[in-house]
């Protein structure tokens, strides 16, 4: 071997990959919707590669606590979703629960070093307080979480229904946030700031969040059977079993009122019915929390607004005017206006106020409050107008989701450690564009419609009996098709060495989706936007002028053939078979591995992300490192695009032409596409597994006779 | 566009033997373009020498592969120096020009054809490329409503069209359209068919003095022996 000449080879080589390692994809909508920035899309994409293991590192590395957001995330991702101009979003919030459920979440523990010496103090145990102490332990300071009740979590605890999240969950998230030597006290409630900075805390963050019901101002609300949603949720779900009677009525439309009459139906009450003064259209509550409240038999009376509560001789009664819709008002919503002389009553044994609420900050703490009686923050920096106090969560955004409290306390974290370390606030910034638009419909239609589908729910004879947990876990199988309908917005393929294509239009001629066009000036372009990231035309440029926007996609094949026919030249077994198989959904994800353990020959699996990917020099190369056999078995039916399986052939025979010209059996390479049954994915590889063997045994035969 | 396909393994497999250390050379305009020799059929056709080489174990070649923008221009040439210092041969998948350009470029470094470069055409749709012109030097294009005769009429006649068209099809292949119905059918949707009486004088020839050369500037000598300019 010529050294220069190997040394020059190699150096162009490694330039190309140089220049192959930046990472150009977009950032998806999903991520750009999510207030934790999650990477939604690489977590998805694992699952339907049933990697659960990786996927819940993903999960684990953006979110502090993932499995709470996995039952009650209100997943502003599945809103940005572009899928749904497909047919229907993806269920990431469904998938992540998968994920954390299958991937033995229940058994990660977290640790955490101290390093700094400066004490913090949490005011307030909610997920906003929860975080902060979760990535300021992470930071390595010593942490006092303050929660005035007798348990931790504030409105994940005293708010959401046990149906929504089971206690079980919290528990473990808050072991594990004790475990990282984050402290926890309990019934202490904060009367005075000034008393932490005198304990040694050098900086607080207040997160005290929304208790205070709103009131609605009418008669009868002091009575007794009236009471507002926060209070009951907490009562019950601080244990206190509430008599309700039969008949329950809720006023309100948001989460808040949807949970109040579900657990009022849970306690026992007969009827539960939900007033609310405009249609379903304006309601804020979570569509599916509604969908699951109609099921349970709550009645919904809509543009109906209470007037007055009377009571009398211990009867209450419920007196409503009905509404209609005016002009929309300063939330965009439209205004309910009351239709006059249309009063009716109805009788209730409780009713339960849920309008809204408010933060309530004892007046003690010094701090500016604004509208709402929120209080007011930096919203960069989350600083209050008292130095070294910072503040998030409801009670700076008024009520709020979650995750966008997580978020909150994630941020003070990273802020109060600059305030400590005297650094100037920096915002992490993602250097990359954030995807968006829509799809053009040219591709829209080529784009293989496959329904969403939910987990199952238990059905509402039974889950209204109880507390337990509403909505089941997927299985394998449906988790892995749910996911693959990911659209992976933003990987797709880009014209990466500009240099050198030579505008031959192969990759518009290719392109499945009809993505790429010339432009005015005669130049290609591949709108990002719009690319599906398939991989045909990159398999299929003659200049070699496109690549896959993610490094990892761009060299997966390669790098995965390199491995694998490294492992397997030093496996004693012979004959060497190489398999590029689909790692798409449950083709991929370990039945069929278990297939050819059974065959004698050595067959070694490079697991491709769509078959479409492989190129006819890697089926080419697999034979110059060895194998006497290459097999390419794609998903078949399960497959995102209908003609995958021809560029697959098309390839398959150039390379029988290359190899007949060296002599080579032409059949020593074949394709291979289930039509779903593993059974005979089995069968085929035997037989495939069983001619190479045969071919085998007579090349060596004639090599003696030879010699 | 030029067009070609590339040779038989056996054919470039005999042609590299005398050689040690071969650079396959790709070109990015034409031969990419026709998917006779850019950058990914260099590749593939390293990886099946190679693969060859394994076979009949008796491995004797080094290979590196480049692709240049185009091999038809001694500026491009240039960036060839330092990667052709330590090479006994260049297998080049650039049409019959390139192979030349390197030639002269390189006096004394072997060249080797890898591809029959075969036509000037098109594609007709990805993948497959029909020829179109045939360098004639007198293009009757205007007179024949945009269709050749001379590349397209499969004995080039002027005056088509033959007694041997039947059908619209051509008596030498009967999927082949006869070139003179297409230019008479043509003609009619243009109004021009006073353009099918017009008799055209036997094709002249005679030998053009070859290599012909164009000049785009004065002070040009025509085609020297060497190819070099005398200005």
């Amino acid at each position: 071997m010529c050294a220069s000449l190997a040394v020059s080879h190699r150096s162009y080589q490694a330039n190309r990959a140089g220049k192959l390692s930046p990472d150009h994809s977009l950032i998806p909508p999903c991520q750009a919707a999510c207030p934790l920035h999650m990477d939604i899309r690489e977590y998805v994409d694992l699952v339907a590669q049933g990697k659960i293991l990786e996927a819940l590192q993903v999960i684990r590395s953006g979110n502090p606590f993932p499995s709470i957001c996995a039952y009650v995330c209100t997943h502003p991702c599945e809103t940005a979703c572009r899928r749904a101009q497909v047919d229907k979003p993806i269920a990431i919030r469904a998938l992540k629960r998968f994920a954390l459920e299958f991937g033995g979440d229940r058994l990660v523990q977290a640790e955490a070093e101290t390093t700094h010496s400066e004490k913090v103090g949490i005011v307030g145990s909610g997920p906003a307080g929860l975080a902060c102490a979760y990535y300021l332990r992470k930071l390595g300071y010593p942490v006092t979480v303050f929660e005035a009740h007798s348990e931790v979590g504030g409105m994940l605890r005293t708010g959401i229904p046990q149906y929504r999240l089971p206690r079980s969950v919290l528990d473990t998230e808050v072991q594990r946030l004790k475990q990282m030597g984050a402290e926890i006290r309990l019934n202490t409630r904060v009367v005075s700031l000034d008393l932490l900075f005198e304990m040694g805390y050098q900086a607080v963050f207040v997160t005290i969040g929304a208790h205070q019901g709103l009131r609605m101002g009418i008669d009868g609300e002091e009575s007794p059977g009236v009471i507002d949603g926060a209070t009951f949720l907490r009562e019950v779900n601080l244990g206190l079993k509430p008599s309700l009677g039969d008949r329950v009525a809720v006023v309100g439309g948001g989460n808040v009122a949807i949970d109040a009459a579900r657990t009022a139906l849970r306690l026992g009450a007969r009827r539960v019915s939900i007033l609310y003064r405009r249609t379903r259209a304006e309601m804020p509550a979570d569509d599916v929390e509604v969908e699951q409240a109609l099921e349970e038999k709550i009645k919904i009376l809509f543009l109906a607004a209470p007037t007055s509560i009377p009571r009398e001789r211990g009867q209450l009664t419920v007196t409503c005017t009905k509404m209609e819709l005016g002009e929309p008002d300063a939330s965009g919503r439209r205004r309910p206006v009351p239709i006059p002389d249309s009063e009716f009553n109805q009788d209730v044994d409780a009713l339960i106020t849920a309008i809204g609420q408010v933060p309530q900050t004892p007046t003690d703490f010094h701090l500016r409050t604004g509208r709402g009686s929120t209080i007011q923050v930096d919203p960069a920096t989350l600083t209050t107008n008292r130095s070294g106090v910072f503040a998030g969560g409801d009670a700076v955004t008024g009520p709020a989701t979650v995750v966008e409290a997580l978020a909150a306390g994630r941020l003070a974290a990273s802020r109060i450690d600059d305030y400590l370390q005297h650094n100037y606030p920096l915002a992490g910034r993602d250097e990359r564009e954030t995807l968006t638009g829509d799809l053009q419909p040219a591709t829209l239609e080529m784009i293989r419609r496959t329904g969403r589908q939910d987990p199952e729910v238990l059905a509402p004879e039974t889950r209204t009996k109880d507390f337990d947990a509403v909505e089941l876990v997927y299985d394998w199988e449906s988790a892995t098709n749910e996911a693959r309908r990911c659209l992976r917005c933003g990987t797709g393929a880009e014209i990466l060495f500009q240099d050198k294509c030579a505008t031959c239009l192969t990759c518009l001629r290719v392109c499945p989706y009809h993505v790429p066009y010339l432009d005015d000036s005669g130049s290609i372009q591949i709108p990002a936007d719009q690319c599906q990231a398939c991989g045909i035309c990159v398999a299929e440029c003659p200049a070699g002028a496109i690549a896959l926007r993610k490094p990892h996609d761009r060299r997966q094949v390669s790098e995965e053939l390199d491995h694998i026919l490294e492992a397997a030249t030093q496996s004693k077994a012979r004959p060497l078979i190489v398999g590029f198989c689909c790692q798409y959904g449950l083709f991929g994800t370990g039945r069929l591995a278990g297939l050819w353990r059974g065959t004698g020959a050595g067959v070694w699996i490079v697991s491709v992300m769509c078959v479409a990917k492989v190129e006819a020099e890697h089926m080419l190369r697999a034979f110059e490192l060895g194998a006497e056999g290459v097999f390419i078995a794609g998903c078949g039916e399960q497959c995102a695009r209908e003609n995958t399986a021809s560029w697959v052939q098309s390839r398959v025979e150039k390379v029988r032409g290359t190899l007949a010209q060296l002599g080579l059996e032409p059949e020593r390479i074949q394709a291979f596409a289930p039509d779903g049954s593993t059974e005979d994915a089995g069968e085929w590889i035997d037989g495939f597994a069983e001619q190479i063997g045969t071919l085998y045994l007579t090349a060596v035969l004639l090599q003696e006779v030879r010699t | 566009m030029i067009v070609a396909e590339q040779k038989p393994l056996e054919e470039i497999e005999r042609m590299i033997v005398p050689y040690e250390r071969i650079l396959i050379l790709g070109c990015g305009t034409c031969m990419t373009v026709c998917d006779a020799g850019g950058e990914r059929e260099v590749s593939y056709l390293h990886s099946a020498l190679r693969l060859a080489q394994a076979k009949s174990g008796n491995g004797a070649h080094a290979f590196a592969e480049y692709t240049l923008k185009r091999q038809c221009d001694p500026e491009f040439l240039e960036l060839l120096v330092d990667r052709v210092a330590d090479v006994d041969a260049v297998l080049s998948l650039g049409c019959g020009i390139g192979v030349q350009a390197i030639a002269e470029r390189f006096s004394e470094l072997p060249v080797l054809p890898g591809v029959n470069t075969s036509f000037m055409g098109m594609a007709k749709e990805s993948g497959v490329w029909d020829e179109r012109c045939a360098a004639c030097g007198d293009c009757v294009l205007d007179e024949t409503g945009g269709i050749c005769p001379v590349t397209r009429c499969t004995k080039g006649i002027l005056n088509g069209p033959c007694a041997g068209t039947k059908n619209g099809k051509c008596e030498a292949n009967k999927d082949m359209d006869c070139a003179w119905i297409l230019i008479y059918k043509r003609l009619e949707k243009l109004q021009q068919l006073e353009k099918m009486r017009r008799y055209y004088p036997p094709r002249n020839f005679r030998p053009i003095p070859r290599p012909r050369r164009i000049a785009a500037r004065t002070g040009v000598a025509s085609g020297g022996e060497d190819g070099q300019l005398i200005a």
